[in-house]
């Protein structure tokens, strides 16, 4: 249990009356890519937006150890954690470079050369057009800089929510390949996806969603195989 | 009306259109950043000059133990509220900053003021009373109500007006100052006598503008404020904190209204509620810009200075009026050219 880096427990929030997320409990191990696989609706974002504080929620939320629920947004960011929210949250008036540098606020100048400099390493096109307004950005590279900017936060685990949404297939191929080079250098990742193929291809492990609750859980490659979830998620639905 | 007395108009048009430029950029940036209308500006504005005043006099102006005033009520309600993790730390904390800080400058005005300090000094003392002001004003009024509506906010904001037109008479006394020129004297340029302080206020205005300027395009803090201007939810989420970000635009906006105040003083007299009428000329302006852009802001206060004198000449009994109808054509306009955004959007 201690070994975890996060582990919420019957994790519940609401809007108003509506219970978007119900007792949800999931652990993730350092070093993984975990995904959370479910239907538009299925309170996917909710349950990101509570571990990261934006959303009020219940039940018990530890990462690294430490305890969330006290914590203000600000706070679980110093603490490592990340969210790339579903809209990007860019400053969409401000430059490509300015975004980044903001990215990495909290950490100085320092932590800001080297960030732009692995950031840029990264993403090519993102050094190609630094001195662009960031809501001039074509899809992808919006998606892109939404990344960009939560790494040079330094994260220890980074949430993902919905990174292929609205993208062309050969971007959504592009960023799925990055998830899997920032897991090989040590970031953990926390991937909400409605592309539920492409999210358990990458994933270690998985989590099905489905009206506010868990249904399933297991490592991605049973559940992918799995045919409850092969007619519900992946289109393969008459062979199962 | 020959062309020198159209010149003079503008000149003095554009002197008082500084001013409110000055104190509009102010508006926009409060706004910007936390959301706030920030109506009691006006009264930072009149303070600034009553303290300029008072020092020219020789006297310790009212701010100082009105800056210690607020410094108690900001530690008390941060105790009401807090409750828990109150210790000893706490308290040193808090009692250096908000009531021993406050304490040590009104200690320095008893010691200066009598010996009626230079003015330089004077502007200096006027602005360091004032500054901290802002951010204390933030944290009683705004920083418990932070997400609230922009109506909410702004009820809120009218209160601390009335609060302040209140303790400024009773610090400051009902009757109204004058203070002295930075430099005195008159420029003769072509046919026009350019009064020394014209000078002043124009080239202090345009310094803080270009300021302002450098400090949001070039430093992180004024990135950071930007930042959480834009996106409020993005910033929170990179970790600005936007609580001190309020409170550091609010401190901002607080010496740019004192300094504001420093120079109006001698241009007219100031009395504890005259605030509000200048301040008032610069939201017009604001407004004018859509709450948004600093450069139309500046603009338009020109136009409004302008438009104001040029009224005071010819139809001085309708000088206010002239100036605040020009409001309503304006929200017809932006209503009409400007792509309609709800803020609760966001």
């Amino acid at each position: 249990m201690s070994a975890s880096l996060l582990n919420l427990s019957n994790v519940s929030a609401a809007y108003g009356k509506i219970e978007a997320v119900r007792q949800v409990s999931l652990e993730m191990q350092p070093g993984s890519i975990v995904t959370v696989i479910g239907a538009n609706g299925a309170g996917k974002t909710t349950l990101l937006n509570a571990i990261m504080g934006v959303q009020p929620a219940t039940g018990d939320m530890y990462f690294a150890g430490e305890d969330l629920s006290q914590m203000q947004i600000e706070a679980r960011v110093a603490n490592g954690l990340c969210l790339v929210p579903e809209r990007r949250e860019l400053f969409s008036s401000m430059s490509v470079e300015d975004n980044l540098i903001l990215g990495a606020y909290r950490l100085g100048a320092r932590a800001i050369a080297t960030g732009l400099e692995e950031v840029f390493g990264r993403f090519a096109r993102l050094k190609e057009r630094r001195r662009q307004i960031a809501g001039t950005l074509s899809g992808g590279e919006r998606q892109m800089l939404a990344m960009g900017r939560a790494l040079m936060g330094q994260p220890r685990l980074l949430m993902l929510d919905e990174p292929s949404l609205g993208l062309a297939p050969r971007i959504v191929k592009d960023i799925f390949t990055i998830i899997t080079d920032l897991r090989s250098s040590g970031v953990s990742i926390l991937l909400v996806e409605q592309n539920a193929r492409a999210a358990l291809h990458v994933a270690d492990y998985a989590y099905v969603m489905e009206l506010g609750e868990i249904t399933m859980q297991g490592h991605a490659s049973q559940l992918s195989a799995d045919p409850r979830v092969m007619e519900s998620y992946l289109g393969l639905g008459g062979h199962g | 009306m020959n062309t020198t007395i159209s010149l003079f108009l503008l000149q003095d048009g554009v002197i008082n259109g500084a001013i409110y430029a000055l104190l509009g950029v102010t508006l926009v940036l409060i706004f910007a950043v936390t959301r706030v209308i920030f109506v009691p500006q006006g009264e930072l504005a009149a303070w600034g000059a009553l303290t300029l005043a008072a020092f020219e006099a020789g006297h310790v102006p009212g701010t100082a133990p009105l800056l210690v005033l607020l410094g108690l009520c900001c530690v008390f309600s941060d105790m009401l509220r807090q409750r828990r993790g109150l210790n000893g730390k706490w308290f040193i904390e808090r009692g250096l900053r908000d009531i021993a800080g406050p304490l040590a400058l009104w200690a320095l005005c008893i010691w200066l003021a009598p010996q009626k300090p230079a003015l330089w000094l004077s502007v200096a003392l006027t602005v360091s009373l004032i500054i901290p002001m802002g951010p204390m004003i933030y944290r009683l009024a705004f920083a418990p109500i932070a997400d609230a509506s922009v109506l909410t906010l702004f009820i809120a904001a009218i209160g601390v007006h009335f609060a302040f037109t209140g303790t400024g008479l009773l610090f400051f006394g009902a009757e109204g100052s004058r203070t002295t020129a930075f430099i005195a004297g008159v420029f003769p340029i072509g046919v026009l006598m350019v009064k020394g302080q014209s000078l002043v206020v124009l080239g202090l205005t345009i310094v803080s503008l270009i300021g302002l300027y450098i400090f949001f395009d070039k430093t992180l803090r004024g990135k950071a404020l930007r930042a959480t201007a834009v996106n409020r939810l993005g910033a929170r989420l990179v970790g600005i904190p936007t609580q001190s970000t309020g409170r550091f635009a609010f401190a901002l906006g607080a010496g740019l209204a004192a300094l504001s105040g420093t120079m109006i003083g001698s241009l007219t007299t100031i009395s504890y509620d005259s605030g509000f009428i200048i301040s008032l000329k610069g939201f017009v302006a604001a407004i004018a810009a859509g709450l948004a852009s600093y450069p139309l802001t500046v603009l338009a206060a020109l136009g409004v200075g302008i438009l104001e004198s040029f009224s005071a000449f010819f139809a001085s009994a309708f000088k206010e009026v002239i100036v605040f109808s020009l409001i309503i054509p304006m929200l017809v306009w932006r209503s009409l050219v400007v792509r309609h955004s709800d803020e609760e959007d966001e």
